[in-house]
């Protein structure tokens, strides 16, 4: 026999989903190592720019993408941030990746902006100036990004 | 469409919040459901064990670090089964929103 359930009772238990859900799309966020390693290998890739090796530079490039590379796919889903839970996909949203990758891209931008300002104005270490101001920006702005990016989860 | 079925099995409260969290994920730690569901070993095991029972649970056991983990994870039974049961309850929340519309439109 089938249990009479109160209108009251029903929404009770989706509130109950509901913070189920939550409480899984709080942990949609990227390693904090992801976005100090970004920053220090772009302070690395600044600098070695700043040396005025072309060859050195390139190779740097290469390296830095490649790495980058191999670790995303996995990382800027924003599914894996503690080993012990596992998002699901449709719950993280198949564009925290895609904003993560513009965001390096614009950051990218605003370092040659920045470089380019501070050689105009005379400074030695151009480049390295430019990527110490973008690290700051990604450590501080990285999380800031999966947050915006945890709140539309959550609607 | 999911077809809107009521499961009292999952509707049990504590079930329904370990159901509801699995819902969202992959799969969670043991040491996570409990961590966040406020729930002791016991109370945990025994309510995965009584899911695992119906068929909605999967335990996996993966060794990591080596140390040997305990996570679960929803079989598509399960989310067939809370899908069908999260229909069935906004259902019922839906019918008592439209009633007074209805008693409205009667008189």
């Amino acid at each position: 026999m089938e249990r009479e359930i109160s209108p009251l009772e029903a929404r009770a238990a989706l509130d109950t989903v509901d913070v189920g859900r939550r409480r899984v799309v709080d942990e949609i966020d990227l390693p904090q190592w992801y976005w100090w390693g970004l920053a220090l290998g772009w302070i690395g890739l600044g600098y070695i720019t700043d040396l005025k090796h072309p060859w050195l530079t390139a190779a740097a490039t290469l390296v830095f993408g490649a790495v980058h590379s191999a670790v995303a796919p996995r990382v800027t889903t924003g599914r894996h941030r503690t080993p012990q839970l596992s998002v699901r996909a449709e719950v993280a949203g198949r564009h925290t990746a895609r904003m993560v990758i513009l965001a390096v891209v614009a950051l990218a931008g605003v370092t040659v902006a920045a470089a380019l300002a501070a050689g105009a104005d005379g400074a030695r270490h151009p480049v390295t100036m430019a990527s110490v101001l973008v690290a700051v920006m990604i450590v501080l702005g990285g999380p800031r990004l999966l947050a915006v990016i945890r709140r539309r989860a959550s609607a | 469409m999911t077809d809107a079925r009521f499961d009292e099995l999952i509707h049990q409260s504590t079930r329904l919040s370990i159901v509801g969290l699995l819902a969202a994920a992959d799969w969670a730690d043991f040491a996570f459901l409990r961590d966040r569901l406020g729930l002791s070993d016991s109370a945990l095991s025994k309510q995965l064990s009584t899911l695992e029972d119906a068929g909605y649970v999967a335990i996996e056991r993966p060794l990591s670090d080596r140390r040997r983990r305990v996570r679960a994870r929803l079989t598509e039974r399960g989310l067939d089964a809370f899908r069908s049961h999260v229909a069935a309850l906004r259902e019922i929340v839906d019918a008592a929103d439209s009633e007074p519309v209805v008693a409205r439109q009667a008189t």
